[in-house]
């Protein structure tokens, strides 16, 4: 009897940290999409519309959509933590070819920067990147931003593959937009 | 005794032999140049020799070498400058071309330090990969080491080699230096202030950096910009608004101080997320009363600009109502509403109610300070007949104050025309008499006078007597003759007549 009253102390303890933890995670699908708008509209920005020369040179590098539907609702959120991270190092260096708005890419990856650190500390709170640190899908998401990487590094970073990569990125984001909000 | 490593990848079903790894004697072998692709799963297998005889494959060994993989030492450089250490740390495979941890950048750096003396305490904080450690005791020798960590991996890497290094003594023209640097927002209008101890001759630069630029393995030092406004000013204190284009993303900001002998010093950073930084200002509130309801319009915090605020915050009001009695034992009672416009019911008549309200943001688990309090009385059921009471009597009152003068000029008014366009004359008394014919039909025609048909008789009388008294008769009959109108000559003629006639009687 006294193990069973320990058991629920400990029970109630811990439902009672996870909720009070959980409040402000759990509209965190609110001010991600008005900054996932805000980022959309800023990819727009920096450059100008996709360059009819650049067509021949696309590629297809068939995204993993099957990493957002998870069968855990919250583990949704460590993807798009970890999809941010990959378009975050993308877009971190050897840009000069692309040419784009400087305005616009600082506040680009500024505001990705900050969805990052929000998302991490909503995610390490409600240890949500325990089992997704391990999921098979993960790799396969890994895959897909190695290949971009790749592409990128065997042209060059030239003015063409940049495009492709920015409207591919572009793609990636706007599948997070709709899966938000579904939330 | 030799082994030999079988080995397969995802897709493959042919099991290849691992070089480097064939005949050996020793009881392990490194086959990492068989992998090249980290994400794939390897299969391992194992079988013993000896002379001829073979021993069957072991059971298959499966790994995934990303996720069994560990974070090895990141590389350190330091600089002892000023009382502070500066720290630049390069990521674990930093020259490598083939990356484990291809994105280096998602590394969080752990540091771990302590005074070289016998009994210190270790001391442990997150730094970026370019950042400075100051809050040391100058003049001592301190020591270090780092390890990368991957969160979403929850991995921690080996631990750089420890460092020692000795911090100097703090420049002396550092005086002048801007101290306890602070923020304060309210509304998104944000004003950094700060103080100084040597107030004469110092200029100063508020100046702003980007967020994520620390992230980034380059050195940021050189992209400090001036805030617009805020350059070789005197004053303790700027705004910096101009520079928080949006609230999406982090920026830091510091102030540079400049002595008049040109040397500068920088002051601490301080983080400025703008909607966690920034403080909710109190709403304004009106309040209205119907006679079963209390109205509450509230005027969002902001005013005009408010439009970011509401945008970005998901604003919800927090209204606090209570009676106002005598006796302070009312309970408050609150309200949470995300409108701007509230209502209360279930109010009690003649009580006076008071109301205040808060602006909050669940999300950001942000609230305003309350507004100012405004009060109304409800209307009682004792009071509404002597109100209406004493509202009819003051319009009662009102109404004749301006009806009697109205009713007196207008009056006057008629009296005037009808004295105007008809007059009421009387006749004079010694003529009442024809008056009073001609008084009730005063519209009769002239023919219908009535004229004393005088006939003239001219007849010659010798005596004087006589003569005088038909010339005299003459006139007056042949001044009656002209009209009815009655002549001076008349009244005179009249008049002599009757002096005539006593001289008659003299005679």
């Amino acid at each position: 009897i006294m193990n069973a009253l320990g058991l629920t102390q400990i029970g109630l303890i811990i439902l009672c940290t996870t909720t009070i933890s959980s409040l402000q995670c759990n509209h965190l699908h609110l001010q991600q999409r008005k900054l996932i708008e805000n980022s959309l509209q800023l990819l727009d920005k920096m450059g100008e519309k996709f360059p009819q020369q650049c067509l021949k040179e696309k590629m297809s590098f068939r995204f993993p959509e099957q990493v957002l539907k998870p069968r855990q609702k919250e583990t949704v959120k460590v993807v798009i933590e970890e999809i941010f991270q990959h378009i975050f190092y993308i877009f971190s260096k050897n840009l000069t070819l692309a040419a784009w708005d400087g305005t616009a890419l600082e506040q680009f990856q500024n505001g990705l920067y900050q969805q990052i650190e929000q998302l991490e500390a909503c995610v390490i709170k409600k240890q949500i990147h325990y089992f997704w640190s391990k999921e098979v899908n993960r790799l396969k998401l890994k895959k897909y931003f190695q290949k971009i990487d790749c592409f990128l590094k065997d042209k060059k970073h030239n003015l063409c593959s940049w495009e492709i990569s920015r409207a591919e990125m572009r793609r990636c984001l706007q599948l997070i937009d709709k899966v938000i909000r579904k939330l | 005794l030799s082994y030999r490593f079988g080995n397969t990848e995802t897709n493959e079903t042919e099991w290849k032999e691992l070089p480097g790894c064939q005949n050996v004697t020793r009881m392990e072998c490194d086959f990492s140049s068989a992998i090249t692709e980290y994400y794939d799963t390897h299969h391992v297998r194992i079988r013993a020799e000896r002379r001829e005889e073979v021993s069957p494959w072991s059971s298959i060994f499966e790994i995934i070498p990303y996720f069994i993989a560990q974070i090895g030492p990141p590389g350190i450089e330091l600089q002892s400058t000023n009382g502070a250490i500066k720290i630049k740390v390069s990521p674990p495979e930093a020259n490598q071309v083939r990356k484990m941890w291809i994105s280096y950048l998602d590394f969080k750096y752990n540091l771990v330090i302590w005074e070289n003396s016998s009994n210190a305490e270790f001391r442990s904080q997150s730094i970026f990969p370019t950042d400075i450690i100051d809050d040391l005791a100058p003049d001592t020798t301190y020591c270090l080491k780092v390890q990368a960590t991957l969160p979403l991996d929850m991995k921690e890497g080996l631990f750089s080699p420890i460092r020692c290094v000795k911090t100097t003594r703090k420049a002396v023209s550092d005086l002048f230096c801007a101290t306890n640097v602070r923020v304060l927002a309210l509304n998104m209008k944000f004003h950094l202030l700060w103080n100084n101890r040597y107030k004469q001759h110092v200029s100063y630069n508020v100046q702003y950096l980007i967020g994520y630029l620390k992230k980034l393995p380059d050195d940021y030092s050189a992209k400090w910009l001036n805030v617009p406004g805020c350059e070789n000013i005197t004053d303790t204190q700027c705004s910096f608004s101009s520079i928080i284009t949006t609230v999406s993303g982090f920026y830091y900001v510091r102030v540079q101080a400049m002595s008049e002998y040109n040397t500068s010093c920088l002051s601490n950073e301080v983080k400025v997320d703008p909607l966690r930084t920034n403080e909710i200002g109190p709403p304004g509130v009106k309040v209205d009363i119907s006679d079963v309801l209390l109205h509450i319009q509230i005027s969002p915090p902001g005013g005009s600009e408010s439009e970011v605020m509401r945008e970005h915050y998901d604003l919800s009001y927090r209204v606090l109502y209570w009676k106002n009695s005598s006796n302070n034992e009312e309970e408050i009672k609150m309200k949470e509403i995300k409108q701007t416009i509230g209502t209360v019911s279930d109010l009690t008549p003649s009580t006076l109610y008071c109301v205040k309200v808060q602006a909050f943001s669940e999300f950001y688990n942000k609230s305003s300070r309350y507004s100012e309090e405004k009060c109304v009385r409800t209307p009682g059921d004792e009071i509404l007949p002597l109100v209406i009471l004493a509202t009819f009597v003051i319009a009662l009152i009102a109404v004749l104050l301006v009806a009697t003068p109205l009713v007196f000029a207008l009056y006057q008014a008629y009296a005037k025309m009808k004295y105007v366009f008809f007059p009421s004359c009387q006749p004079p008394l010694n003529i009442e008499g024809f008056g009073g014919q001609l008084f009730s039909s005063p519209y009769m025609s002239t023919t219908e006078e009535p004229i004393a048909n005088f006939s003239i008789i001219e007849t010659v009388i010798t005596e004087e007597v006589n003569q005088i008294d038909f010339k005299d008769y003459k006139h007056s009959k042949q001044s009656s003759r002209d009209s009815g109108n009655y002549s001076n000559d008349d009244d005179t003629s009249g008049s002599k007549m009757s002096e005539e006639m006593l001289e008659k009687e003299i005679v």
